[in-house]
């Protein structure tokens, strides 16, 4: 059980969360490079040191600013994985994931056991007596995942830990991590940069934007209502904020600052967040027939393929208000879509949620 | 065009002349050392009891002086490499100091400090110890001036060791003594023998302030380069002798730790600073 509130400023910079995570628990800061996520994890671990908060692991305070209290790093019961690892180029891997129990005085003969156990248990046992620079990236993360393991930390940090892998390793070192993580009897903290991390691994969410978080919450919570236009990028829907204008017949209509919008009601009235999900859009060259109560004419600002999946595109929009489209990339052919290409955009009023 | 051809042959000339005088005013001495006596005649001025001790007492006291150097300059050099605290520049200038200043300069400060009026020597003298003219005053010598060169690569090399290494050792309970000796110390150990070589070369060389601090006594104080100096008044075959020894230890230390990098053994040598990030 972790319970943390730092603050730090370096320069214009300057840090200021509330986090907790539950033994066994993984909670996932995400954020863009820059945010504070890095600083967040090194002043959990103790290797830098927060301006002022408290840093409290079950039983133990590493750190309180007002009583004084500062448990150094080699005194704390965390680990910690760097983004590119950093392990010992100089040690094989059986003595990088030694490191840990013998750096607490534990005799080579009684880490045997533990060791061995470590090895195991990330599929090692074949590489122990390699060098880090004979290994590959998936190898190399499993071998500090050991590492920071074997001394059964009370909280497990880690940075990044896909992006030093390259995308064909990613998507199988993420099910192998996810299944670990889910095995882990301590309270766990990863950061990402990456949405579909976030949603993969996160027990708990919480969004970092330039040093607070902004959000915080389970993923369906985050995925139902996203608060910032930030963690609606993030998960790739239109986010837009409006005022209720009138409810009736089971429809509400919202003005946001771009113009208005038909949605289901969201039996509120005032200030709503918006959201419509990209694949609920339409495009189309004529102004559409059927039922979609929402239509808005705007020239194609850019043709985005979606990475993954391949088969679909982003399109984003000039309309008013601004909106990102999903449609498949042979509707883009069919279409001819191109940036500057006008087109419209239609949605029902059901593909539309509004909430306070 | 044919302007700038021109003018980039002379450049080539140039290079090459000033290249080449340079080689024949550096390579000159030394060929004039190695061929003015012959190599049986060598061998035999070695091997006098005279030579022989003065090079005995060169080994002894060179290699002394290195352990010195290295276990009071580790230390130093983990601070200046680690650490920040005001001062540091001013400290960083003091350590470099015996590189540049005139070894007799540090033999009057030695004999200053050591001498029966010093400062240390009063102490000394009071427990019945005195320093001067010794055996030891010749190690101390020799220390002075021959420590910079360690301090200075191995607080290089020390502070090359990416710092994410120390942090992930941190991280694993790992105190800041324990990951000196098994972090840094290993990761820096290719410039910590580079520093301990230059450092016993320079040991080894060291004239100036011996002559000064520990005087010229025969088997007791009289190292290679002072036997070389005294040789030049009165046996010249053998100061050549001595120096052609001197010359071919210098030589193959520089030598050696240019190929040292290259051993198979320590693959994890940092080939460049720093790894993009």
């Amino acid at each position: 059980m972790l319970q943390a509130t730092v603050a730090r400023r370096r320069d214009a910079f300057r840090l200021d969360v509330a986090v907790t995570a539950a033994a066994g628990a993984t909670l996932v800061v995400v954020g863009e490079s820059g945010a504070g996520k890095t600083t967040l994890l090194r002043l959990l671990a103790g290797l830098d040191r927060p301006d002022s908060g408290r840093i409290v692991v079950g039983d133990r305070t590493y750190f309180d600013a007002a009583a004084g209290v500062e448990v150094p790093a080699w005194e704390r019961d965390v680990g910690y994985v760097a983004q590119d690892y950093a392990l010992f180029p100089h040690l094989t891997v059986r003595e990088n994931v030694a490191f840990g129990l013998r750096a607490q005085g534990m005799p080579r003969r009684a880490a045997q056991p533990r060791l061995d156990a470590a090895l195991e248990g990330l599929d090692l046992a074949p590489f122990a007596l390699r060098r880090p620079s004979e290994l590959s990236g998936g190898q190399q993360q499993r071998v500090a995942l050991a590492r920071a393991l074997v001394t059964e930390p009370r909280l497990l940090l880690l940075d990044e830990p896909l992006s030093a892998l390259d995308l064909g390793t990613r998507q199988a070192v993420r099910g192998e991590l996810r299944a670990l993580l889910a095995r882990l009897v301590c309270a766990t903290v990863l950061v990402t940069h990456h949405p579909l991390d976030a949603m993969v691994f996160g027990d708990a969410i919480a969004v970092i934007e330039h040093g607070t978080l902004t959000q915080v919450g389970v993923r369906d919570e985050l995925l139902r209502h996203p608060r910032s236009p930030y963690v609606a990028a993030l998960l790739g829907v239109n986010l837009l904020r409006g005022t209720v204008l009138r409810r009736e017949a089971g429809v509400a209509q919202v003005r946001t600052a771009d113009g208005a919008l038909v949605v289901a009601d969201p039996g509120v009235e005032g200030e709503v967040f918006v959201t419509v999900n990209p694949q609920e859009i339409t495009l189309s060259l004529e102004p559409p027939a059927g039922s979609a109560q929402n239509v808005f004419r705007g020239a194609v600002i850019e043709v985005v393929p979606e990475p993954p999946a391949g088969d679909r595109v982003r399109v984003v929009l000039g309309t008013r208000p601004p909106l990102v489209a999903e449609v498949t990339s042979h509707a883009v052919a069919a279409l001819g879509l191109r940036p500057g290409s006008e087109i419209y955009a239609s949605f029902k009023a059901t593909g539309v949620k509004a909430y306070q | 065009m044919r302007g700038r051809s021109l003018g980039a042959l002379a450049w080539r000339i140039f290079v090459l002349a000033a290249v080449g005088g340079w080689l024949a005013f550096l390579g000159l001495p030394l060929v004039s050392l190695l061929v003015r006596v012959p190599p049986r005649e060598l061998w035999a001025r070695l091997l006098a009891p005279a030579s022989l001790a003065a090079l005995r007492l060169s080994f002894v006291t060179s290699v002394l002086a290195t352990f010195a150097v290295i276990v009071l300059g580790l230390p130093a050099a983990y601070v200046l490499a680690t650490k920040r605290f005001p001062g540091k520049r001013v400290l960083e200038a003091l350590v470099e100091l015996p590189m540049v200043l005139p070894p007799t300069v540090a033999g009057v400060g030695l004999l200053l400090a050591f001498g029966r009026a010093g400062l240390a020597g009063r102490a000394l003298g009071a427990l019945g110890l005195s320093i001067p003219f010794t055996t030891l005053a010749v190690v101390l010598a020799q220390v002075f001036v021959a420590s910079p060169f360690f301090v200075s690569a191995a607080t290089a090399g020390l502070r090359a060791v990416d710092a994410r290494y120390a942090d992930a050792a941190a991280t694993l309970r790992a105190t800041p003594g324990y990951t000196f000796r098994r972090v840094l110390l290993p990761l820096a150990l290719p410039s910590v023998v580079a520093g301990a070589a230059m450092s016993w070369a320079r040991a080894l060389g060291e004239f100036g302030a011996t002559i000064m601090f520990a005087g010229n006594l025969p088997g007791k104080t009289q190292t290679l380069p002072l036997a070389v100096y005294i040789g030049l008044q009165t046996d010249l075959q053998s100061a050549v002798a001595l120096s052609v020894i001197l010359l071919i230890l210098s030589f193959t230390i520089l030598l050696g730790l240019r190929f040292a990098h290259r051993l198979p053994r320590t693959p994890w040598v940092p080939r460049v600073a720093g790894d993009g990030r």
